[in-house]
């Protein structure tokens, strides 16, 4: 980092910071606390919804998933939009129209308070785990940057992001998320824009997108139906398309974001604007991940991305075992390199036999590549009595603070923090919102004042930013942080589903058949996830599916005299 | 057991504004879905193309 650098970065968070305070000033009660007295308009929620889950670990971890394992990643999203749909046409004036903080007093209304009171602890679990890993996002970037440990650094991050949190408020949080998403979509364009000037002259743009497909960076789609595999188009619809209905229906971080609404219409336009705006982003963003590849086919990357176990490879006690890996690496390197430059040529000219014998050389040194950095890994473990390790979340970073000029690097450094500051005060913010309204205010103080549940939400802020600190600990552990946060969410997620799905469409369906479905969809989440190869996002199809089919064979069974809602609007269709 | 002294403003007869585009909020949904299937499209014929 160089003096522009670290004046960008101050400067920029400085302003984000300030502006987000002066935004949100006036929060007095907890009414405007919590649900910015419902004055927001569509865009602000848009593109704080946008921000919230486009958060430092979007930035950091997809490009290094599209350089590792190319762009199949965005398939994981197809099913977003549909389930944005389904939301805007029932959450959304369901929860309005109930007059409610939470998603889960909803729950209360339609069932019973048990009910309530095990969908508030489910997402307190999720959420508080989820916003463990956003922390340890921003940790990553001062571990590159200075070498200091990750444990100090989430430490240091969690204690700005209480003092943020507890003083701001939604409504500073909200206007926070759309300076920040500003911010975000400039950083990676003049990324973007940079990595294809860096680029060797005598490659055309079009050379570069070939290269990259060549060797498989460019999947974008996968037809195959496999239920093993990670991501394919069926699993992005279907397994996304819950997971999705899971997070912006029934996840509080997201449905407090569209229940600061002026009105039902802007709420759903919100969410029809990020239905939009969703996939192309992260399109890009993985095309950006594409072409760091690129570059670095041409510009030597190091063995592995993270510097502090590079430098442990080539302490003296490992060097001699590290010695041999490194110069297999250099060769396949150069070899890449080499089949790189006769592809794109062989490209431009039309030679198909010279193409051919091209790509074969380069997907063998790509091959070998692979294997010197997995041969890296593995003495990197078993050296350091390590359980494993992930360098996916270190490549991007690597490559912004070598190679992008001074104040570039400061942006893109602040924009990373900035966003993980906001999604995890965001979610802080959602998790103290049902302590407080789901948990305090309903089972512990039931008729405070509300200058005492306001205090009661700051001091829940706090200690939910304390939480989050301690679970971070042990993020490292569980390889790409986006593919951790989404599935600790799939573990939780699918019963929350399926029992708002029982409150939305079943309207026979008891308190008691709600609960015990909850139960059950764990215990089959749960079975699905220690005894089975199936892929985390099927679970949430998994667990919605059991949570109905229990709630609606418990209902039968056990039927509630005058079961039925009085909420406004339910069953209704709009 | 819900206490109404600090629940938002009654909204139970909140009405539902029709779209500013489109007309209706069906119609918003549908465009909404066709623009995802032509997305696909176009990210498969990118794959093709590509590899």
């Amino acid at each position: 980092m160089r003096p522009l650098d670290w004046l960008v970065l101050c400067s920029t968070l400085t302003f984000i910071v300030l502006y987000g305070l002066y935004k949100g000033r006036g929060s007095d009660t907890v009414n405007k606390y919590l649900l910015a007295g419902k004055t927001m308009p569509w865009y602000a929620m848009a593109l704080s919804i946008m921000a919230t889950q486009a958060s430092a670990i979007t930035f950091i971890s997809t490009t290094g998933q599209a350089y590792v394992d190319g762009m199949r990643f965005v398939q994981f999203y197809f099913g977003m939009p549909i389930a944005m749909v389904i939301v805007s046409a029932t959450a959304v004036p369901l929860f309005h129209r109930a007059n409610v903080y939470t998603a889960y007093e909803y729950l209360e209304k339609r069932f019973d308070s048990k009910t309530r009171a095990l969908a508030s602890a489910v997402f307190l679990i999720q959420r508080g785990l989820s916003v463990g890993l956003s922390l340890y996002a921003p940790a990553i970037v001062l571990s590159v940057i200075f070498g200091w440990p990750d444990r100090l650094t989430t430490l240091g991050m969690g204690a700005l992001i209480t003092i943020y949190t507890v003083t701001g408020g939604i409504k500073a949080v909200t206007w926070t998320d759309v300076q920040q998403m500003i911010i975000i979509l400039v950083g990676l364009l003049v990324a973007f824009v940079l990595i294809i000037r860096m680029l060797p002259p005598a490659l055309s743009f079009v050379d570069a997108v070939y290269l990259a497909g060549a060797v498989g960076k460019l999947n974008a789609v996968d037809l195959k139906f496999d239920l093993a595999n990670r991501y394919n188009v069926w699993s992005g619809l279907i397994g996304g398309a819950f997971l999705a209905l899971s997070y912006f229906g029934c996840d509080q971080s997201q449905v407090q974001r569209y229940l600061t609404g002026k009105s039902i219409a802007q709420s759903k336009l919100s969410l029809m604007f990020t239905a939009m705006a969703k996939i192309p982003m992260q399109f890009f963003i993985l095309f950006v991940g594409a072409m760091v590849f690129v570059f670095f086919l041409f510009e030597r990357p190091p063995l592995l991305f993270q510097n502090l176990a590079m430098k442990e490879l080539q302490a003296p006690q490992v060097s001699a075992q590290y010695a041999p890996i490194e110069t297999r690496f250099q060769q396949a390197f150069e070899h890449r390199k080499e089949a790189a430059i006769g592809l794109a040529e062989a490209r431009r000219k039309g030679d198909g036999a010279k193409r051919a014998e091209s790509l074969e050389q380069f997907r063998q040194a790509q091959s070998e590549i692979n294997g010197a950095r997995t041969e890296g890994a593995t003495l990197y473990v078993r050296t350091h009595e390590e359980k494993g390790f992930n360098d996916t979340n270190y490549i991007f970073l690597s490559f912004v603070t070598r190679y992008l000029p001074a104040g570039v690097v400061g942006l893109l450094i602040a924009v990373i923090f900035a966003a993980a500051m906001s999604s995890s005060s965001g979610e802080v913010n959602s998790l103290a919102t049902v302590t407080v309204i789901d948990v305090y205010k309903r089972h512990v103080r039931p008729n405070a004042s509300d200058h005492h549940y306001l205090w009661a939400s700051r001091l829940a802020t706090a200690f939910w930013a304390s939480y989050a600190v301690f679970f971070a600990q042990y993020a490292k552990k569980l390889g790409s942080l986006i593919e951790a946060v989404n599935m600790v969410g799939s573990l939780f997620y699918g019963s929350l589903l399926g029992v708002f799905v029982l409150a939305f469409w079943f309207r026979r369906v008891n308190g008691t058949g709600a609960f015990a479905g909850m139960l059950a969809g764990e215990a089959a989440i749960f079975w699905a996830f220690w005894f089975t190869g199936i892929s985390f996002l099927w679970y949430n199809v998994i667990g919605c599916v059991v949570v109905v089919v229990t709630g609606v064979l418990v209902s039968y069974v056990r039927p509630t005299p005058g079961t039925g809602s009085t909420v406004p609007g339910l069953n209704s269709r709009t | 057991m819900l206490h109404s002294s600090l629940m938002p403003q009654d909204r139970a007869e909140m009405p539902d504004e029709p779209p500013p585009f489109l007309g209706t909020w069906p119609r918003v949904y549908t465009a909404v879905l066709v623009y995802l299937a032509a997305l696909i499209v176009l990210f498969y014929a990118f794959t093709r193309f590509f590899s």
